[in-house]
């Protein structure tokens, strides 16, 4: 017997609000542009055993891609169950982690050192998911608890945590120097009450 | 509050790179104070169980693995001898409920400053203490 999942029906307006934030934090941090507008996709989650996929290869062909991912909860008691109602997955091709830190001024670090790669990636992340939580409250919708960022290279076996009841999210697609693609964020999210 | 000036700075992140550049930020805007570095809230607390005489500040994170910032200030307002010691959260987790969590686990709480944050600042709330 299957039973009809609450599939959250403002997904594409969330995606739309971090898209935003991504831009606005971009300028604010870097005066940086992105050369074209993000390219918004909604596709289906790929679950394994309860988590989300997370994969390199599906948003850079034969790169080494460097991804960190935050998990956001409704409060404090769905945290410490691991009861995410989100997560925001962010992707960035090896050879460009460093200049894109060093665009939003981060100092220089070593770009051969796995570690190095990692802590920015998750840096960013990190930044890119507190903005998207403030602007997700600026727009009327209930406080948001934020996971520490966890970081991977080209992929994950176990996967991340996301919200049980999504089957699809969004790959924001993120566009630098001459119309490359050098950014994927994903988001999946469940529904999150309004204030 | 001037002794501070001739204390260490204790900066608690897991981002390597958030510490590196809080402590970039702050000595290229004439902070001459020493730094001392904790990746975890855990490694906090040793350094300021051995440490404490040596640290007149503490820049935290909020978003940690186990030991979260705000986890972190709860144990530390709860020990006399550190209790009043200036903290500034330094966090992407800006809103103003979050804020008002921190003043209320701690109501000295020192600044509270969003990342990503602006030189300016971040100095402003240190000179503060620093000056």
């Amino acid at each position: 017997m299957m039973f009809a999942k609450a599939q959250n029906k403002e997904l594409e307006t969330f995606a739309q609000i971090l898209s935003q934030s991504v831009i606005a934090l971009f300028q604010e941090r870097g005066q940086a542009s992105f050369s074209q507008p993000p390219k918004l996709e909604q596709k289906n989650i790929y679950e394994y055993e309860g988590r989300m996929r997370v994969d390199g290869m599906e948003k850079f062909n034969n790169e080494a891609t460097y991804i960190s991912a935050v998990n956001y909860y409704l409060n404090a008691a769905d945290m410490a169950k691991h009861k995410a109602i989100g997560v925001v997955v962010v992707y960035v091709p090896q050879d460009y982690l460093a200049k894109m830190m060093k665009t939003l001024q981060y100092p220089l670090f070593d770009d051969d050192n796995d570690d190095a790669l990692r802590d920015s990636c998750g840096t960013l992340c990190n930044i890119i998911a507190g903005r998207f939580k403030s602007d997700m409250k600026a727009a009327g919708y209930q406080e948001l608890e934020m996971s520490p960022f966890i970081n991977f290279r080209n992929s994950s076996f176990s996967g991340v945590e996301f919200c049980g009841s999504e089957f699809q999210k969004y790959d924001l697609n993120f566009f630098l120097e001459n119309n490359q693609k050098k950014m994927v964020i994903e988001l999946s999210i469940g529904i999150v009450p309004k204030r | 509050m001037g002794e501070l000036s001739k204390k260490k700075i204790l900066v608690v992140d897991d981002s390597d790179l958030e510490r590196e550049l809080l402590i970039e930020v702050l000595k290229g805007s004439g902070i001459a104070n020493d730094f001392l570095q904790a990746k975890s809230g855990e490694e906090a607390i040793q350094i300021l169980g051995t440490r404490y005489k040596e640290i007149g500040m503490i820049l935290l994170d909020w978003q940690m693995p186990q030991m979260s910032g705000m986890e972190f200030m709860e144990a530390v307002v709860k020990v006399p001898q550190v209790a009043k010691m200036p903290i500034v959260m330094v966090t992407a987790s800006g809103t103003d409920e979050n804020k008002k969590k921190a003043k209320t686990v701690n109501p000295e709480l020192a600044g509270y400053i969003v990342k990503p944050y602006t030189p300016e600042a971040l100095v402003q709330v240190l000179k503060n203490y620093l000056k």
